[in-house]
């Protein structure tokens, strides 16, 4: 029961192991006071893990520290690649690009009725133009026609007039044909 | 015992957790863009209104065809109307003459 206790208590000190240090120290480091801080390495390696803390994910070596007489180890990573840094760049712009692009076919849609409204409503300045002009030059011929209206009447008299003076005519013909015809009989008389 | 989404699983690394995790969080972001694109209707709202502007366009351009014949019609109307200006001056000698006739 002993034993699975300390291999219990392995287990939990190797899940909840410190920042593993650069360098592989196998000899026990002096503590005389334990420390709230989880770092059991001495202030030289403190600031070359500082140094190469954007390093640490990258290359986290296994180190075995020996805490109270149980050893723990750290996880073995593959160290990261050198144009990580780039490939993320690169991934999040062409997922930019990408959106980008989505959101551009609303957009191109939007612009294409934009430009379709603007031609419209050229078409309809222009219609409005032609039809300002007819209206205005519709308004003057009705003013020019009002004003030939007694020239349209004096027209109508002399129409009346002449068929009066075609129907007169008409009568002394028949009369001079009625007065020929009388002569002519006295004429043989 | 912590056991975090951090901590590996069992048979997988931090690495192709990471990796996982950005996958599902890119097809997650594109998702949600077209969600967002295809709930608002904009694509169906613009092509029907494209349809509509095509199909009153034939509309237009007769009606701009009909309004400049109106007005190459109002012209001659114009033309007309300075011809009979002219005619009609000679009325009055033609109405002085007839009522000399009439006499």
């Amino acid at each position: 029961m002993a034993a699975t206790g300390d291999e219990a208590a392995a287990m939990e000190s190797i899940s909840k192991a410190p920042v593993p240090p650069t360098d592989l120290n196998l000899t026990p480091t002096p503590t005389p006071t334990p420390t709230p801080e989880p770092e059991p390495e001495p202030e030289p390696r403190r600031e070359v893990a500082a140094n190469d803390a954007t390093e640490n994910q990258k290359a986290k070596r296994p180190s075995n520290n020996n805490d109270g007489g149980v050893e723990t180890a750290e996880e073995a990573t593959e160290p990261a690649e050198p144009d990580i840094n780039e490939l993320c760049r690169d991934m999040f712009d062409k997922m930019a690009v990408f959106l980008q692009g989505e959101l551009t076919a609303t957009c191109e849609d939007y612009k294409l009725l934009e430009n379709m409204n603007k031609l419209t409503s050229l078409k309809y300045m222009e219609m409005k133009d032609i039809s300002i002009n007819i209206s205005r030059n519709l308004q003057d011929l009705n003013q020019k026609y009002a004003s030939l209206q007694p020239y349209l009447d004096q027209i109508n008299q002399i129409e009346e007039q002449v068929t009066a003076l075609e129907q007169a005519a008409y009568k002394l013909d028949t009369y001079s044909k009625k007065l020929e015809a009388k002569f002519k009989k006295l004429e043989k008389r | 015992m912590a056991s975090s989404e951090t901590q590996p699983r069992f048979g997988q690394s931090v690495k192709g957790l990471l990796s996982d995790k950005v996958t599902s969080c890119s097809g997650d972001v594109i998702a949600l863009t077209r969600q967002v694109l295809k709930g608002s209707r904009s694509q169906e709202l613009l092509s029907q209104a494209a349809r509509n502007m095509v199909i009153q366009e034939d509309a237009i351009l007769h009606s701009e065809d009909s309004l400049r014949k109106m007005s190459i019609i109002t012209t001659h109307l114009q033309y007309q109307q300075e011809a009979i200006q002219k005619n009609v001056e000679h009325s009055k000698n033609l109405q002085d003459q007839l009522k000399h006739l009439m006499k």
